[in-house]
């Protein structure tokens, strides 16, 4: 097995699903921090990677790949002992896959990202008041998808609880998630928050909230 | 075996599953779900998909949504080889990659404009994010005549249908400024399903979409309904 290298900051969600994963799959690697604020992504050896340059970016014996989703689908095809994070029988996929896309459009790129966007790049101070509908959206759909089952994409734990988990824990910092109406979607929460690895994901959570409390982000009642 | 396809073909994730049924020459059902009648919303529909969201499938007894995980079901379980959506890890990863860059990236962008389009009625749009994403496109293109390699894949499939709607419309692909992307929906467009699957929806999405368009589009408007009558470029 070559060596895996991951690039990438702890406030991040999707490099704190990466690092879930990798710690689920008790691999080594490297962890590389990328100073985003002095604008490292953009730099011509991380772009020569990544024309993307976003983060997280996985580094494998010399192969880049870029994108959570990507990059915690292959580590799972390439290195567990067994399917049960990214499950082979084609409809338990396609479960997972959806939410996986679900993760990508409507929780990352539609909740978080168009807030955060504003703030780190223009110093918005401010988060308007149709980008919290969406994140409500957001935990209306997580609680019906936990309607009948202990994990986000059915009865055992997937790479998609990881996903999942790291952006839904990032959005409280801007709406609360109300555990009188979101009863499975806390609950899932709590069960996550016992897996022996799971401050692979608190730690940078903690430092997400610290970050944007820090620039003085207010909401917009 | 019955395959059940639930959309309509204006939406492009629509479209990208047509494309791969028709790539995998499978048969299929095509029920209409009319958004604007808010057929989506029925208990009906929603008993099958409780995001209410198009496209749906159904194969026998159950039920999947999200363009991107049906169309990698559909190559999994039915393609003859593997070419469409690779099993090799890494080779997967980068359409993988380009999948999630499609759901995270184009189509929320695309949403987004259509949504200040058609519910807030702006009467300018910000196409510049659009314009960063076709950048970005024009990147992956760099050095391969496919979005995920040098062979078609489901990636193609899923990019082509948004930015061939946006190319009829709001913004078309400057040869100039973005000569892969713009070779890239030329070799995609030649494809023999291409009509069928995608034009004849991506073009009456455009329709409608330049139909609300503001003055200051007017130019590209002409030529762009020029382009669609004719049949321009087969797109």
């Amino acid at each position: 097995m070559g060596k895996i290298t991951l690039y990438g900051v702890d406030a991040s969600p999707p490099v704190r699903a990466c690092k879930l994963t990798l710690a689920a799959l008790g691999l080594p690697y490297d962890y590389v921090v990328v100073n985003l604020m002095g604008k490292e992504n953009l730099s011509e050896a991380y772009l020569k990677k990544n024309p993307q340059h976003t983060v997280p970016m996985l580094e494998d014996d010399g192969a880049c790949i870029w994108d959570s989703h990507a990059i915690i689908c292959y580590l799972v095809s390439k290195y567990a002992k067994d399917d049960s994070l990214y499950p082979k029988d084609l409809l338990k996929r396609a479960v997972v896959d959806q939410r996986l896309h679900f993760e990508s459009g409507v929780m990352f790129a539609n909740a978080l990202r168009s807030i955060t966007a504003p703030i780190f790049m223009h110093g918005s101070k401010m988060v308007p008041k149709e980008r919290i509908q969406a994140i409500i959206e957001v935990y209306d759909f997580l609680e019906t998808f936990l309607k009948d089952h202990d994990y986000i994409a059915g009865d055992h734990l997937t790479i998609a609880d990881f996903s999942v988990v790291s952006a839904v824990t990032s959005l409280p910092v801007f709406l609360e998630i109300d555990a009188a109406k979101y009863v499975k979607l806390t609950a899932w929460i709590k069960r996550l928050e016992k897996l022996p690895y799971y401050s692979e994901n608190s730690v940078g959570v903690q430092q997400f909230f610290g970050l944007i409390k820090s620039l003085g982000v207010t909401v917009e009642a | 075996m019955v395959l059940v396809l639930y959309g309509t073909e204006v939406s492009a994730p629509v479209r990208a599953v047509l494309l791969t049924l028709r790539a995998l020459e499978l048969d299929y059902e095509f029920q209409e779900v009319d958004l604007t009648a808010g057929d989506h919303l029925k208990p009906d529909y929603v008993s099958k998909n409780p995001q209410h969201t198009v496209p749906t499938l159904q194969d026998g007894g159950a039920y999947i949504w999200d363009s991107h995980a049906i169309m990698g079901y559909l190559v999994q379980k039915y393609a003859k080889d593997d070419a469409l959506y690779p099993r090799e890890p890494l080779q997967r990863a980068i359409v993988d990659q380009r999948l999630h860059f499609e759901s995270g990236a184009l189509s929320v962008r695309w949403k987004q404009l259509k949504h200040l389009l058609f519910e807030e009625k702006v009467t300018e749009l910000p196409i510049e994010k659009l314009h960063e994403t076709y950048a970005l496109l024009e990147l992956f293109l760099d050095g391969h005549e496919y979005m995920a390699g040098d062979q078609l894949t489901i990636a193609d499939f899923s990019i082509v249908t948004s930015v061939s709607t946006a190319h009829l419309s709001i913004a078309p692909v400057d040869a100039t400024k973005y000569p892969n992307l713009s070779a890239w929906l030329t070799r995609i467009s030649s494809l023999s399903f291409y009509e069928q699957a995608n034009s004849t929806g991506a073009r009456r999405m455009a329709e409608l979409v330049r139909a609300k368009l503001p003055k200051q589009f007017d130019k590209l408007w002409q030529k762009a309904f020029e382009d669609i009558k004719s049949g321009a470029g087969k797109m």
